[in-house]
């Protein structure tokens, strides 16, 4: 009976020894914003015939964390420069193995039945997102009794530009009472496409791609720092760099351009 | 609750917050779903109806999804634009999503099957005869509840109140999934912890919430035991 016990304790523990057969597959744990393009491209790399290549979805700050923390995995990408120089710090990537691979624009958006319009891709800016007098109150006329929908500025990369951009336009006093800070930027952009609230701020990107979003203002590009999303090896190995050349290649730049991103070339003097 | 501005033993007022916010979801969400888990105790432990298997299941399901799964189907039905959500909003003006009250709808939810159990195990082991004697006295089926039945699954009720309310102190992803993080409003004690230990730094002050935290679990438990104690001393009599 104690065997029986013994055996039945000792059981899952077997299955963890079988891990380190799977030698082929490749982890890489990337911004919750990449989500759309990147289970794409790796589609499109495991159909030329290459390994298996597991995704693994969350905010920056959390991913970072689990890589600190020893999670197996080989390429990282990163939503902003702080948590990709946390873990160069930590001495888990090598500068020389850091790369940026994109960018993206910070923009308002609301869910799509207020007005009853089609098509996101309307760039007819119903609001002038620029440090003027009457800002605030306008937004706080579109949101009524609702709040904005944002990363937590506390961590999320989304949030922290979010709260500078609201910052250099001189309306974050106010308007940091009336967030919802959200654990990722995806989950902003879920609560605006459900009505839930009458605004949000997430990437450019994220508004690119959905359909249930109303563009309503793009932020300056001077009211925050440039958003970066920077890449880095964990691990170093041909299998490794063959799938981080397929990031940079046309074929996957072109469906990062679709997702609404901006791609390496549009980006100056990066490296 | 007014918001302490002042620190109580040294304690900073995000943190009074958390503890507020945390002892009124969890208070509020125990003393909203009592009603209704001594009912549902009671059509499990007496009814005899069909589809009470299938009531029995309903009532265990937050125990077995997981709590992030809850949160979303709270989203969907009590959002703005959910099916109960709007209905309450339009008519009464009621909200639910982002504010306290959909945090302690959460932790209710959440705990209810534990507070069902338990009152349902008690009335189970209530001697049915001293319900007929009282019924060959005259007295009707209300006053039999009231006058015999309460009192003796009283140690059974407070044992689901006080399993409810620990789940509730401790519970976070249907809260975070349905009502998200907003300080003042549903950043509870777990979540305060949560979005504390996301940002680089922040260690130092979640281990404080820890300590907090289960100093305020162990009071509570230790007020509840007294209660129980003196509510058994008294049938005892």
């Amino acid at each position: 009976m104690l065997g029986a016990v013994f055996l039945l304790l000792l059981w899952p523990w077997t299955v963890i020894g079988q891990e380190k057969k799977e030698a082929q597959s490749l982890t890489v744990f990337a911004a919750a914003s990449l989500t759309v393009p990147l289970q794409k491209i790796t589609t499109a790399y495991t159909e030329t015939g290459a390994g298996r290549v597991d995704l693994s979805f969350a905010a920056s700050s959390t991913l970072a964390r689990q890589i600190a923390a020893g999670a197996p995995c080989d390429i990282f990408i990163s939503a902003d420069k702080a948590w990709m120089d946390h873990l160069i710090d930590e001495g888990l990537i090598t500068p020389e193995n850091r790369r940026n691979l994109l960018g993206n624009a910070l923009v308002m958006v609301a869910p799509l039945d207020s007005r009853g319009e089609s098509a996101s891709e309307d760039i007819q800016p119903a609001l002038n997102l620029s440090p003027r007098f009457g800002l605030e109150g306008e937004i706080m006329a579109i949101l009524g009794s609702g709040r904005i929908a944002m990363g937590d500025p506390a961590y999320v990369p989304a949030g922290i530009y979010g709260r500078e951009a609201l910052m250099s336009l001189g309306v974050w006093m106010n308007l940091r009472h009336r967030l919802i800070p959200t654990a990722n930027d995806r989950l902003a952009t879920m609560l605006v496409e459900r009505g839930e609230a009458p605004l949000g701020i997430v990437y450019a990107s994220d508004s690119h791609t959905s359909h249930a979003l109303r563009l309503v203002a793009a932020f300056p590009q001077s009211s925050h720092t440039p958003i970066v999303y920077p890449l880095g090896l964990i691990s170093d190995s041909a299998a490794v760099r063959d799938f981080r050349d397929f990031l940079f290649s046309e074929k996957a730049s072109a469906i990062f351009t679709e997702s609404g991103f901006q791609t390496i070339e549009f980006l100056s003097g990066n490296r | 609750m007014g918001k302490a501005r002042l620190t109580v033993f040294g304690l900073s007022s995000m943190e009074m917050e958390a503890i507020q916010l945390s002892l009124r979801v969890a208070l509020w969400g125990v003393a909203w779903s009592l009603p209704l888990a001594v009912s549902v105790a009671w059509l499990l432990a007496r009814g005899r109806f069909p589809g009470k298997i299938l009531l029995d299941g309903l009532v265990h399901l937050p125990l077995v999804l997981p709590p992030v799964a809850v949160g979303y189907v709270l989203l969907v039905m009590f959002g703005r634009h959910g099916a109960i959500g709007a209905w309450l909003f339009e008519e009464f003006h009621i909200e639910i999503a982002f504010t306290w009250r959909g945090a302690a709808i959460a932790a209710a939810i959440m705990a209810f099957p534990l507070m069902v159990r338990a009152i349902r195990l008690s009335l189970e082991t209530v001697d049915r005869k001293l319900e007929s004697a009282a019924r060959t006295l005259g007295a009707g089926p209300a006053d039999v509840f009231l006058s015999i039945t309460l009192p003796l699954i009283v140690p059974g009720i407070i044992t689901g109140v006080i399993l409810a309310f620990a789940r509730s102190l401790g519970e976070f992803g249907a809260t975070i999934t349905f009502v998200s993080n907003i300080p003042g409003q549903t950043r509870t004690l777990p979540l305060a912890i949560y979005t504390l230990i996301q940002a680089p730094g922040g260690e130092e002050t979640a281990m404080r919430l820890v300590l907090i935290s289960v100093a305020v679990a162990l009071v509570a438990l230790a007020l509840s035991e007294l209660l129980a104690r003196r509510a058994a001393a008294r049938l005892e009599a």
